[in-house]
């Protein structure tokens, strides 16, 4: 079971990382300030890419989900940007989405969240 | 009666009863005390602080010293000496500009509203407490501070880095200097690959403060510095004037969105001082500013009056901090500049580490 978020913790809190661990190619764990822990797979989150090629910019209907993405997608690489995201460049080439903080824990898929 | 032996233990101990008042710990186990030593009845250390430009050193050199007298038997003298070391925030070493402590962004919601000569004097400000400081100039629109600082020349390259021009003590970059007398007529991509360039292309050294003179409003700069390194934090200079705040913000909410923390808001063209008859005209209305920080919960770093001075000295070249370092608009500059260096050592000690650790 997840752990249960703390009560009273800020929205900023909630959305601020405390440890990022990066599972091989597998995926991520996040530990947020609030005591919250959530586990995404590498195919959720290239799922879920929130670049321009994947969200129509103009109407903001996903055009690339995670039904269209191959099972055995990794991650090769992931690097903080500035304060705020996650950049993750994934197996199958793309390599365009940064995923804010804020967004990460909004698609937080444990139980308690989704 | 045996006297109690004066140790370093029991010195401490006094000690821990002074708190720095903005991050409220008390200086034993923030590690301020250093070089203790004590000869005979008399006892000297130093107090080592976040920031030179701190503007509580002499209440905490004060209560230092009264702490051990009081509190230590048979102490007659305290000799506190005051040192500083700023600190850094906790981020990878790999996204960050080697030997740049902390990089301090300076928007504005709109243009016109004294952003860059903010900028100029909070920069020459820190370099005469003593830090070491970089000033670079990322307005693309319109960079003045080679103009604001009086540097003539352009950087040399060397080894494919841009050596910076050194102005008041103060290490310049400008965007300005990539195109020489030509504007700067950029899309985007131009405009961001500049400015990587600009932080990252340039023979900073080390650095306690680099200060960054943004464009006004938000824009493709905003989003590149605030992707390319992590920023300690930015300041908000706003004017009185209604139209002026509810613009910046805009700007405060894209650095909150952005995850750089607000160091606080200041209010230029506060208003003005009658220099026939020193009556004082609130020309955009008063106190704005103010209550928009306290309503947002961000610091108010100070108010600075409209002053021919200070336009006279930023047109110039020499910052009114240094031309008139005893004016009052001077002396707004310095006590704003004290306030941004608490906030920044607040910063420093609240940032979380911000690493990808590999399994």
């Amino acid at each position: 079971m997840p752990p249960v978020p703390e009560q009273g913790a800020t929205p900023a809190e909630r959305a601020t990382p405390a440890e990022i661990r990066k599972k091989g190619g597998e995926g991520i764990v996040i530990r947020w300030l609030d005591g919250h822990a959530s586990t995404f797979g590498a195919r959720y989150l290239r799922g879920r890419c929130p670049c321009a090629q994947c969200v129509s910019e103009t109407t903001g209907i996903r055009l690339v989900s995670e039904e269209h993405i191959p099972p055995g997608v990794a991650i090769e690489a992931a690097r903080t940007v500035g304060n705020y995201a996650l950049h993750f460049s994934f197996t199958d080439g793309h390599t365009t989405g940064i995923y804010s903080f804020e967004y990460l824990r909004r698609v937080c898929p444990c139980e308690v969240c989704a | 009666m045996t006297e109690m032996a004066i140790t370093e233990s029991r010195v401490l101990d006094a000690l821990r009863s002074v708190m720095d008042p903005d991050l409220h710990r008390d200086i034993v186990s923030l590690n301020f005390i250093r070089n203790m030593r004590i000869e005979g009845e008399t006892v000297s250390f130093d107090v080592n602080l976040t920031t030179p430009a701190c503007p509580v050193k002499e209440r905490l050199r004060e209560q230092s010293r009264q702490a051990v007298l009081s509190g230590v038997p048979g102490v007659r003298d305290v000799r506190v000496n005051m040192t500083a070391e700023v600190r850094r925030p906790q981020a990878p070493e790999t996204s960050r500009i080697r030997g740049v402590k902390n990089i301090v962004a300076v928007g504005s919601g709109k243009g016109g509203v004294g952003k860059s000569t903010v900028a100029a004097n909070i920069a020459v400000s820190l370099a005469r407490s003593g830090a070491k400081v970089g000033l670079l100039d990322a307005d693309i629109y319109g960079p003045s501070i080679p103009i604001m600082m009086r540097s003539s020349g352009e950087p040399e390259i060397k080894d494919q880095v841009i050596q910076p021009v050194e102005a008041h003590g103060v290490k310049l970059m400008s965007m300005g200097y990539l195109s020489g007398e030509m504007p700067l007529i950029w899309r985007g991509p131009m405009a961001h690959k500049a400015l990587q360039q600009s932080l990252l292309g340039v023979n900073w050294g080390e650095l306690d403060y680099l200060v960054v003179d943004l464009p006004p409003g938000t824009g493709d700069v905003h989003l590149t510095l605030v992707q390319t390194v992590p920023v300690t934090g930015a300041v908000i200079v706003s004017t009185p004037q209604d139209v002026g705040l509810q613009i910046s913000m805009k700007t405060l909410r894209m650095f909150q969105q952005t995850k750089v923390p607000i160091l606080g808001i200041l209010e230029n063209m506060s208003y003005y001082i009658c220099p026939h008859c020193g009556a004082r005209d609130e020309i955009f209305g008063h106190g704005g500013v103010a209550h928009a920080a306290e309503s947002l919960g961000v610091p108010l770093l100070g108010e600075i009056p409209l002053d021919s001075a200070i336009r006279k000295h930023s047109d110039t070249g020499t910052p009114v901090v240094l031309a008139e370092p005893d004016s009052s608009s001077a002396r707004a500059f310095g006590e704003i500049t004290g306030k941004l260096a608490q906030q920044i050592s607040i910063q420093a000690f609240r940032s979380i580490p911000l690493t990808i650790i590999e399994e």
